[in-house]
């Protein structure tokens, strides 16, 4: 054999970390007490060697990807000297800077896995609690100018040690949240999933030795880096310089340099940090950057510490992108899609036949506060919604998908959501108004109405880019359509917004929500004209747009 | 009672006649014959002449088949259309909006079972309590028929939002297409399924209205087909659920049949359980492509409701609200390929290379090297034996696939045949583990059943991983399922959702409610001509903490439910969810839905004990050979032909047990003849 290490064995190991990842993943969604970590599966797992470089991964969403990696980095450096890392203990962060996070409701648990004395892997998790705190119900505060605003902090402690938890920090959770059921049966998910996950390793240690684990490990991210390594080379080489217009943020500029050995992303140069939740620690940039590399190096592939080797991330410290304690940054999802969509786009019109237009761009996170009129309790509607995604050429987009840094997120069911959250359903279906023509048409967004039926009830949202941009097509296609909300009253008023806090609202009040169609690839005049013909008959293109737009006439 | 079970697959067709009046020994006689595409009847009829087997000579016929599951995998559903509430007819593509690759921005979402043109609506609408909000537009109906048929549908689904808590609407309107058009297929939303989610539901739907004048031409066939071969007793399909149904029931319900084929399988084994008085096992079915593994817990087999069709971890598939046997599949079987990624990384499967070209050792231009080469290279696999003898191994064919990964890896043919079994065990155990061990489940306190081709060539080394303490080799495992389907109780399923907290104070609304769906079953059970002599009722509720969305099915007590009954049911509900996620909570407990099954008993067969003709152990060796039994070492063992075994024979490791379509290896402990012909391997 060509070294000491069996490779079948090796193989073994890697594939039982994946299916231990796998199965951290089930337990956590089957267990979660909030929507948003079961149905939206705003979480993620992962398994890292002892320093914190990740392994193996299970996420619900690609924003998560590597985000746990700096909050056990950080737990490794502050206990590891004091040798204060124990068996059974479960260490808690949140700390957007350097431990892990995003924002302060994406909280980390992060588990040591021993073999005997010796540290040899952790499993760790995040997920998004749906109240710490903070000034606002849910805690993300469009309002906040201070972190210190957004909630309660974890900076890197221990939640159990040797096993048993730490009652004092249970207790200033339960006081901190206004869900404090809800978020200590997240917790409790969280611990039965790293301790599952802790468990299949012990048994892979017992097995294989620890020797021939921590080699494992090892190659494991050396073979992320070879695959992406091998998709570089496949990669137009050079310097790409994009602008994107962040609407009340202003524009950015990227340069993306692409050699045999780095993709570099540079956010040098861009506005400093802002005095409203919008900023992005480093930490969470990088994030967005990762997800733009793996979805145009390897989409299909493992993700782990390897694969993001040839990645480089430049901002100037202090910036947008770079910002620096107490920025407040609940809101940092849509900037810093923003950047994985500006990294998309760098290379769209080069590469039109792996690449795609814009999409609807937007998380469109809306919720709804009311009390049941059943219940008298307070009634949550906490969901993202879809929109059409761009196409590219060979691809018409896809219609009604949750946005890229959204992954398997699940729409709340009509049904269940009339049941339990106070609000009457009028209508969801695809927005047919223009926007996405080409030879290949941009997806479908939608249209979806909600009737307020409980007392005292108030809405906020956050869709971005809404009614000042649309998203950018290619190769001579038309830009897709932008996301809106509109408020109608009981008075035929109406309100149109785009980023909205508290607005109150009377029982009788719609709530209407329009996303944004993809954009479209290609000259809409050469669309094949049997499936223009089928897009008419299904009424994705009207024949109004068919004549404007596709050159279409009865008589064809 | 005479008995018959037949099971359609897309290559062959298996049978089994049972009658307990024949002569020992010959009280079973199996028959494989080839499938008949597109008319499957006329195989059935063929195993029947090849057996001579005559209407008359049958009391009982089950039947089981994968033509469902094809006719929706391969598309060749009807045209079919569907009519839902105002507003929503977008639902069935939007779907869940879901994502599971990832990073990939060109998904494809699964395309809808209906297009968008056949989607209509009407005014109607139902709020979650079931009250009406706005009748049934039933007017609108005429012109949106018309149109459907200008447009040459045959089949129509009818879904409705909240149809699942009030089905007055959907009745309605089902009524006023039959009359308008009593030629076409309709169904509604309710008869399959009452739960709530009106993307599942209506995707349900769809799929059961474009395969059911499938369902309906072909069990009609069937049925005049038996009766000029002069059978005139009930004939009964196995259904996914576990359970058999007649004939008429399951003509109207098709989609009922869609996992009909590997439902058998688990139930063969639960029967087998039953009658060997084995109650826990894990059981495990490897085929060319895939492995299916299950578990059975005291003789009861799981259900889900969450069935998606042709899901993988990176597409989203289509969910299915009907019950089906819980079964997780991986795609690990005898053809899977042992291949490199462009970064080196040896894998396993999923890709197989089928029956046709099949492994490199048929010599039919294979080029890749499959785990059935992988056994055959190790010896494991007798080379001069193969599949009976009726394929000559392609010796060269398969080392010089082996020989082109074996130069990149710089390993020996061995040491890769090796490697390759020890990852296709890997894949499988990780399988396994997620039926038993992330459930809670001790693998010690099982048995594992093993069937499928290659069944026997991996037990005992799963089983030892697992601490699995017996290996069951069943007799006859090739038709394996039709054994199964002969003794399943008839059975349906009912399941509703009605969501309220399970308190002390809800007693009488929980047993009003169990009571109301078992008279619904038993009415329904009736009204079909289903003899009802002993029919009994299985109850279980989808529980969850308050807050919580997924549920745990909790076996309930088929007795008066009052305040004590309830606090047994909560206790249970926290054991059984400790047992499966490791904690528990004070927290309320919620009922999602009420689940009943009512079963009418089958008669169980006793099949005849094999005879003993006092033959020697020593005299079932039919050669010896050098075996590489893995991390187990090479040694020179003894081949057993199986057909000669007789009840109570040991056989000691090392050993190998040859049957024509199987092998078993016997690679630590020891093999028993039982009883009724059964192999079992202490490991």
């Amino acid at each position: 054999m060509s070294n000491d290490f069996d490779p079948f064995s090796l193989e073994i190991i890697q594939n039982s970390i994946d299916a231990a990842c796998e199965e951290m993943f089930t337990g956590m969604r089957q267990t979660a007490m909030s929507t948003i970590i079961y149905e939206v599966l705003d979480f993620g797992v992962g398994i890292t060697d002892p320093e914190g470089s990740l392994v193996s991964q299970g996420a619900g969403i690609p924003i998560f990807i590597g985000m746990l990696e700096p909050g056990v980095k950080a737990i490794y450096k502050k206990f590891k000297a004091a040798g204060r890392i124990f068996p059974g203990d479960i260490f808690i962060t949140n700390d957007p800077w350097h431990g892990g996070a995003s924002h302060l409701n994406d909280v980390s648990l992060l588990m040591p896995v021993f073999s005997g004395d010796t540290l040899i892997a952790w499993t760790a998790n995040k997920a998004h609690w749906s109240d710490i705190g903070g000034m606002v119900p849910g805690s993300v505060a469009i309002e906040a100018t201070e972190v210190y605003q957004e909630g309660l902090q974890f900076p890197d402690i221990k939640l159990f040690e040797r096993g048993e938890p730490i009652e004092s920090v249970i207790d200033m959770i339960r006081a901190n949240s206004r869900l404090p059921d809800n978020t200590l049966g997240d917790m409790w998910a969280g611990v039965a999933s790293l301790r599952l996950g802790a468990n299949r390793l012990e048994q892979l240690v017992q097995t294989y030795g620890q020797e021939v684990f921590t080699e494992a490990l090892r190659r494991y991210m050396d073979y992320g880096e070879v695959v992406s390594r091998q998709a570089l080379a496949q990669l137009p080489k050079g310097t790409f310089r994009t602008v994107g217009d962040l609407e009340s943020l202003g524009q950015v500029k990227m340069l993306l340099t692409i050699t045999d050995d780095h993709f570099t992303i540079d956010l040098r140069g861009n506005r400093s940090q802002v005095n409203e939740p919008a900023n992005c620690p480093y930490a969470v940039t990088l994030c967005g950057a990762k997800v733009a590399f793996k979805a145009i190096t390897d989409p299909g592939g493992i993700c782990n510490a390897g694969v993001f080797r040839p990645l480089r991330l430049l901002c100037d410290e202090g910036s947008l992108f770079a910002a620096k304690r107490p920025a407040p940054v609940g809101l940092f999802h849509e900037p810093v899609m923003f950047v994985t969509d500006l990294v998309w786009r760098s290379l769209a019109d080069v590469l039109p036949e792996q690449l795609t237009a814009g999409h609807f761009g937007s998380v469109g996170a809306l919720v709804i506060g009311s009390i049941h009129p059943d219940t008298g309790k307070p009634a949550f509607l906490i969901e993202p919604e879809v929109g059409g995604f761009g196409a590219g050429l060979g691809y018409d987009g896809a219609n009604a998908q949750f946005s890229k840094i959204d992954g398997e997120t699940f729409n709340t069911p009509v049904e269940l959501n009339e049941a339990r959250n106070a609000v009457f359903v009028r209508q969801y279906r695809f927005n047919e108004e223009d926007g996405g023509e080409g030879e290949y048409r941009g997806g479908k967004g939608v249209v979806l109405e909600y009737e307020i039926k409980g007392e005292g009830a108030w809405t906020t949202g956050l869709f971005t880019p809404n009614h000042t941009t649309a998203p950018w097509s290619i190769n001579g296609g038309e830009p897709g359509s932008s996301n809106r909300v509109e408020i109608i009253r009981s008075d035929g008023k109406r309100e149109i917004l785009g980023k909205f806090s508290n607005v109150p609202l009377n029982q009788g009040d719609i709530i209407r929500v329009v996303t944004g169609a993809g954009g479209g690839a290609g000259d809409p005049l050469r669309r094949d004209r049997s499936i223009l013909e089928s897009d008419i008959r299904n009424g994705y293109v009207s024949e109004r747009q068919a004549r404007q737009y596709y050159g279409f006439s009865d008589n064809q | 009672m005479k008995r018959v079970a037949t099971d359609v697959g897309g290559t062959f067709t298996d049978l089994v006649h049972f009658d307990p009046e024949a002569a020992p020994g010959s009280s079973i006689v199996c028959a494989k014959v080839d499938s008949t595409p597109p008319g499957f009847e006329h195989g059935v009829m063929n195993a029947l002449a090849k057996t001579q087997i005559r209407g008359e000579d049958m009391d009982f016929f089950v039947h089981g088949s994968t033509i469902i599951i094809n006719t929706l995998t391969e598309r060749k559903g009807v045209k079919t259309a569907l009519i839902t509430t105002r507003g929503f007819r977008d639902v069935l593509e939007i779907a869940r909006g879901n994502r599971p690759d990832l990073f990939n921005f060109r998904y494809r979402k699964p395309e809808p079972l209906v297009p968008r043109y056949l989607r209509r609506e009407v005014t109607e609408r139902i709020d979650y309590k079931g009250n009406v909000l706005t009748p049934l537009k039933t007017g609108e109906l005429r012109p949106l028929v018309d149109e459907l048929r200008v447009e040459g549908v045959d089949a129509i689904a009818v879904c409705f939002l909240h149809a699942y808590r009030n089905p007055d609407h959907e009745l309605a309107a089902v009524r006023e297409i039959q009359r308008l058009w009593p030629e076409v297929a309709v169904i509604a939303s309710h008869v399959l399924s009452r739960e709530w989610r009106e993307y599942e539901r209506t995707n349900t739907t769809a799929a059961a209205a474009s395969v059911q004048p499938v369902a309906y031409g072909y069990l009609s066939g069937l049925e005049a087909s038996l009766a000029d071969r002069g059978f005139s007793k009930s004939a009964y399909v196995m259904l996914s659920n576990g359970g058999i149904d007649t004939f008429a029931a399951v003509r109207n319900k098709g989609i009922t049949m869609v996992e009909s084929g590997p439902a058998a399988g688990v139930f063969g084994a639960a029967t087998l359980g039953r009658l060997t008085g084995t109650q826990n096992l894990i059981t495990l079915d490897i085929g060319g492509t895939t492995a299916k593994c299950s578990l059975i817990e005291n003789g009861r087999v799981r259900l889900t409701n969450k069935y998606v069709l042709e899901r993988t971890p990176r597409y989203a598939g289509y969910p299915l609200l009907v019950p089906v046997v819980d079964i997780v599949e991986i795609g690990n079987g005898g053809g899977s390929i042992a291949w490199l990624d462009d970064a080196g990384k040896l894998r396993v499967g999923p890709r197989s290379a089928g029956a046709d070209p099949g492994p490199a050792a048929y010599g039919r231009g294979g080029k890749d090297f499959t785990t059935t080469d992988a056994h055959l290279l190790t010896g494991r696999i007798d080379p001069g034996h193969f599949l009976g003898g009726e394929i000559k191994v392609d010796l060269d064919a398969m080392n010089e696939a082996a020989g082109r990964l074996c130069k990149v890896m710089n390993v020996s043919r061995e040491e890769l045949a090796r490697g390759v079994i020890r990852i296709a065990n890997n894949n499988m155990v990780n399988a396994l583990k997620l039926v038993s061990l992330n459930r809670g489940y001790d693998p010690r306190d099982f048995s594992l059943v093993v069937f499928g081709g290659g069944g026997g060539l991996h037990g005992t080394d799963l089983a030892r991983t697992l601490q699995i303490p017996e290996v069951i080799v069943p007799v006859n495992a090739s038709v394996f399922s039709c054994w199964g389907m002969m003794q399943t109780d008839l059975r349906r399923d009912r399941i509703v959702s009605v969501p309220l907290v399970l308190a002390v104070t809800n007693a009488s609304e929980v047993d009003t409610t169990f009571r109301k769906l078992e008279m619904q079953l038993r009415a329904e059970l009736e009204s079909d001509r289903v003899d009802t002599a002993g029919l009994g009722f299985q109850r279980m509720l989808d529980m969850r903490y308050e807050g919580q969305e997924h549920t745990v099915k909790v076996d309930v007590p088929d007795r008066l439910i009052n305040a004590e009954v309830v606090e047994q049911i909560q206790e249970k509900f926290r054991d059984d969810y400790e047992r499966e996620y490791s904690y528990r909570l004070s927290s309320q407990i919620e009922v999602v839905n009420f689940h009943v099954a009512a079963v009418v008993p089958v008669e169980q067969v006793m099949p005849a004990k094999p005879g003993k003709t006092g033959r020697g152990v020593k005299d079932c060796i039919r050669s010896e050979r050098q075996v590489d039994f893995g991390p187990l070492d090479v040694h020179r063992c003894a081949i057993y032909e199986r057909a000669l075994l007789e009840p109570g024979m040991l056989i000691e490791a090392p050993a190998i047990i040859d049957e024509p379509d199987t092998t078993i290896v016997v690679d630590s402990g020891r093999a028993r003849v039982d009883d009724f012909g059964n192999i079992r391997i202490e490991v």
